[in-house]
């Protein structure tokens, strides 16, 4: 169980980045955190990874305040940030320093067949493409069982092919060991595809500005009208949460929460 | 300083280079000599058919009968003994000093601070200024010689390696981070790699300058050593004497950089360089 208690974040320099933000998210839930730029979204994430300590309020998992990189945390950035000195088996188990020997190479040679990266482990990160790199990124994550996994912009840098794919593969592994996943993105159709719940984030300070409930069954159709749906309330929530004259109609889709079997 | 260090680049990749390709391999140095052959060949043809008395150039035949009768005298071995050893001290003192002064300056902005300005300062003066100094303080003897090559070698690798600990990119620390590496970890695992390349690159222009301030060393006075020779032909008249001397150094010099490229070349395969690339692909 992760915990955030009016988390709020003022850099040295006097921008106050986050005010106040407080949520729970459950064991295995995928949470989503949207917002325009700048609103905070990568601070918050950074201060529930232990980057960054924020400056009032506090991070608990399992009820233990978080002060620093925690070992049930696992993050993942927008780039791989793979070790370039290191092959891809070599990254994947850069975590697990302290293991036997024979104990990593088998956690490994899991979690890269898990990726479908089997036949890379011994090439460089440089030999890689975009997607493979991130996919390496995410084994490395993984490969330690965090309880919690945080992803910053993770697919950002990808084309849009690779990006539902990785998504897809994502889900999968998810679906194995349910950690829990906290996700910050741009991308509403991401949101939508991954998570359980999606926080609309508004700035000046950052905070969460609403909170929109997923009840979709999964695997999630992109195409079908349900997820249409969810995706207008989301987009129309993005736009009230920026103060712009609304760009999309959701006067039916705030009616209940029920409208949206109304198809 | 950058002149040295972009042409070792270019060297490095050419190198590479040279490796994957099996034709080119011979054929391309091969290029290289026609032109020192040529204008060899040429003036050694030039005196035998009498158009010089070759007394202040020398012919090759005549540089090679010098150098073998050095070498058969045990002559030659006693003077690139004398110098090696010197290089060698001087070299490993400014590597070591070099590298520690540079990895904490790099690390500790604090550090950086007090110690970077006055160092600049110090660089700017011509290091062979210390030489009279250097003889007042330590005497004739090889302590002073083995002080100003370290002097020498000490300043591009506290460069090297502060610049190269001030450029490790950030991202890849908080990697380290994330997994919670801190300490001695996080300069084993993340900083030591990283800087590797820069580093492998200031200890060879650091020992291309080890080699420049041996003869200056061994010039202030010397009664062994390759500079020792070098005077020693000047005052005798003896060109082939110089000439040979110089050979050994080009010998002595290109092969010690060439052994720390090679002991670094497998700890450096995962670069990703434009030449490596290219020769992949």
């Amino acid at each position: 169980m992760l915990g955030l208690e009016r988390v709020g974040k003022t850099y040295p320099n006097g921008v106050h980045a986050i005010d106040a933000v407080s949520f729970s998210v459950g064991p295995g839930e995928i949470v989503a955190i949207v917002g325009g730029s700048g609103c905070g979204k990568s601070t918050l994430l950074r201060a529930i990874s232990g980057l960054d300590t924020p400056s009032q309020g506090r991070v608990l998992l399992d009820g233990q305040p978080v002060t620093s990189p925690h070992e049930k945390i696992g993050i993942i950035f927008q780039e791989p940030r793979l070790l370039p000195w290191l092959s891809v088996a070599g990254n994947v188990g850069f975590g697990l320093e302290d293991w036997p020997r024979s104990e990593r190479a088998a956690r490994v040679a899991d979690a890269l067949a898990r990726v479908g990266l089997t036949d890379k482990a011994n090439m460089w990160p440089r030999e890689l493409s975009g997607g493979q790199a991130q996919r390496v990124a995410i084994a490395r994550a993984l490969v330690p069982r965090p309880e919690v996994l945080l992803l910053d912009e993770p697919f950002s840098a990808l084309d849009a092919f690779t990006r539902t794919d990785l998504q897809d593969h994502l889900l999968d592994l998810w679906a194995d060991l349910r950690p829990t996943l906290v996700l910050v993105t741009h991308d509403v159709d991401e949101a939508i595809v991954l998570a359980d719940r999606i926080m609309v984030m508004r700035p000046r300070p950052g905070h969460i500005f609403e909170e929109i409930e997923a009840e979709l069954p999964r695997p999630r159709d992109r195409q079908s009208a349900a997820f249409d749906f969810v995706k207008r309330r989301v987009l129309a929530a993005l736009d009230r949460s920026l103060a712009r004259p609304a760009r999309v109609d959701d006067s039916e889709t705030r009616a209940s929460s029920g409208a949206a079997l109304w198809w | 300083m950058s002149l040295v260090q972009m042409s070792l680049a270019v060297e490095l990749a050419a190198e590479q280079k040279q490796r994957r390709n099996g034709l080119a391999r011979w054929g391309r140095p091969a290029l290289g000599l026609l032109l020192p052959l040529a204008l060899a060949l040429g003036w050694e043809l030039a005196v035998r058919a009498g158009f010089s008395n070759g007394r202040l150039v020398p012919p090759p035949s005549r540089i090679y009968e010098e150098f073998t009768e050095l070498a058969r005298s045990r002559e030659l071995l006693r003077h690139v003994i004398a110098t090696l050893l010197r290089v060698v001290a001087g070299f490993g003192f400014g590597t070591a000093v070099g590298t520690v002064l540079g990895a904490v300056a790099g690390y500790s902005t604090l550090v950086r601070r007090l110690v970077d300005p006055s160092l600049q300062g110090l660089r700017a003066v011509p290091s062979i200024a210390w030489i009279p100094l250097f003889i007042l303080w330590l005497g004739i003897f090889e302590t002073s010689k083995v002080a100003l090559i370290a002097v020498g070698v000490f300043f591009p690798i506290y460069l090297g390696v502060m610049g190269a600990v001030l450029s490790v990119d950030r991202k890849i620390v908080e990697v380290g981070r994330a997994f919670r590496l801190s300490g001695f970890a996080m300069v084993r695992r993340i900083l030591l790699p990283a800087v590797l390349p820069a580093y492998v690159l200031a200890l060879r222009s650091g020992l291309g300058l080890g080699w420049m301030f041996v003869i200056a060393a061994e010039f202030m006075g010397a009664s062994e050593g390759l500079g020792y020779l070098l005077i020693d032909g000047q005052q005798l008249g003896k060109p082939a004497e110089i000439v040979a001397a110089i050979l050994a150094f080009a010998v002595l010099g290109k092969t010690t950089d060439w052994i720390i490229a090679l002991v670094a070349a497998p700890f450096l395969r995962w670069e990703d360089r434009f030449n490596a690339r290219a020769g992949e692909s």
